[in-house]
């Protein structure tokens, strides 16, 4: 196997051996795979020779083998370097995180390609609304994994969801009606703000439903192994 | 064929060491036996009196054989001014440039929340409360110009704001000697972004 100028990102990174390190990288083509940078933390003239092969910056990256592990063969930017910082930076390490607990090796996701490096992309806007960028990729994320739901139809019934009816997520079914409004209930859900959602609204109108419905939805295949990167976020 | 026991576990014991796989290690153990008795037992010596000796400082967390390491006692040192670095190896490239009188305070890591270490495992509050209880007066913040250095960077000039202290972050990016041509982009993102007015 041999592929040229692959469009890539970095998700992780360790050192191996003396020199090189082994990279967990998404590709555009390939889904995500584990590379190996030969000689790459050895210093070169002016500046070291990994000093782009870290995450968030756009690269092509040239590799070959035939086994599980590939060989990073050639690597160049793609395009400028994103300048993340506070927690945007956070925000975009907590992505890398979600994707190295959820993808599998080897698994090709070029929607999800598009809309991790669209993502990366928005949060290099220092204006940039962070909760909506990031609810609106968790989703993404879900349906890739072919554990998405209907936001604007019950997953029992295929009955629409409605203005002013309550749901719970069920994650064999995905919503479901609730008999009474629950108000005071952690897990449940207005319609009117869910039907926001199936329109692509991810953003204020409907942050605290976002939140809640997809952290719900991420933690039944995340297991009890908590996800870090909220550690990083400390009045958020 | 099989080396004795005794060798095998040599071996296998030398296979702790970063970038050491079965065939250097079995290299190594065969010329210690072979050609270096000498050089063997001084390593062992020398290992286990380290190990014995060598603990983590009290205030800085560097390694020391002390409770408290000579910077930190050294009484020429600014105790009010502290340089937050990531491993032992950055303390001593910092002290080789000579132009820094303050003391550290050594991470030992960085965040890296995809392999377990968030802002607790590396002592992130415990540093908060030892600048605010000790009335310091300047923060460097000195981690490497990573993903993960400046999230650490970013954390910790977050957790320092509205202290009263001033923060600032060492500077990154073209090397002394270096060659503009050969400075990969994004370092030279990084040196431009930080770039300085020129008085
Ligand atoms: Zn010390």
């Amino acid at each position: 196997m041999r592929v040229k100028l692959q469009p890539a990102f970095v998700l992780h990174s360790r050192p191996y051996r003396d020199s090189s390190q082994i990279l967990d990288v998404l590709t555009a083509e390939y889904g995500r795979l584990a590379l190996v940078a030969k000689g790459s933390r050895r210093s070169r003239r002016g500046g070291s020779a990994g000093a782009i092969l870290q995450p968030f910056i756009p690269l092509l990256v040239s590799f070959s083998g035939r086994s599980e592990m590939k060989t990073l063969v050639a690597s160049e930017m793609a395009s400028n370097p994103l300048a993340l910082g506070g927690d945007r930076l956070f925000s975009a390490m907590y992505l890398n995180e979600l994707m190295v607990r959820l993808l599998h090796h080897h698994d090709p996701h070029p929607v999800l390609f598009v809309a991790y490096a669209d993502t990366l992309r928005a949060l290099n806007d220092e204006g940039c609304q962070l909760h909506a960028q990031l609810r609106r990729f968790e989703f993404t994320l879900l349906c890739e994994l072919g554990f998405g739901f209907e936001l604007a139809q019950e997953g029992g019934s295929g009955e629409a969801v409605t203005d002013d009816g309550w749901y719970g997520f069920d994650a064999d079914y995905g919503l479901v009606h609730l008999g009474s409004p629950s108000n005071g209930q952690r897990a449940a859900f207005p319609g009117s703000d869910l039907k926001l959602m199936a329109a692509g609204e991810f953003g204020e109108p409907v942050k605290s439903t976002a939140k809640r419905l997809l952290r719900l939805a991420l933690a039944q295949h995340l297991g009890d192994k908590p996800i870090k990167s909220r550690d990083l976020f400390r009045r958020t | 064929m099989n080396f004795s026991p005794a060798i095998e576990d040599l071996i296998q014991a030398l296979r702790c060491l970063p970038g050491v796989g079965p065939k250097s290690a079995q290299r190594m153990t065969l010329h210690l036996l072979e050609r270096d008795r000498a050089g063997a037992d001084n390593l062992a010596a020398a290992l286990l009196d380290a190990v014995n000796k060598v603990d983590h400082c009290q205030r800085c967390r560097n390694f020391t054989e002390l409770d408290i390491c000579e910077i930190c006692i050294d009484p020429r040192r600014d105790t009010s001014i502290i340089c937050v670095v990531e491993t032992p190896a950055d303390v001593l490239a910092v002290e080789m440039s000579g132009s820094f009188k303050g003391i550290y305070y050594v991470l030992m890591g960085h965040l890296s929340p995809i392999d377990g270490i968030g802002p607790e495992e590396i002592g992130l509050d415990r540093f908060h409360r030892r600048v605010v209880e000790e009335g310091v007066s300047e923060v460097i913040l000195a981690t490497n110009p990573t993903v993960e250095g400046e999230a650490t960077a970013y954390y910790l000039i977050d957790l320092l704001q509205g202290d009263g202290v001033k923060v600032s972050r060492i500077a990154h990016g073209v090397p002394l000697g270096g060659e503009l041509e050969y400075v990969d982009g994004s370092t030279l993102a990084h040196a431009l972004t930080g770039r300085r007015q020129v008085e």
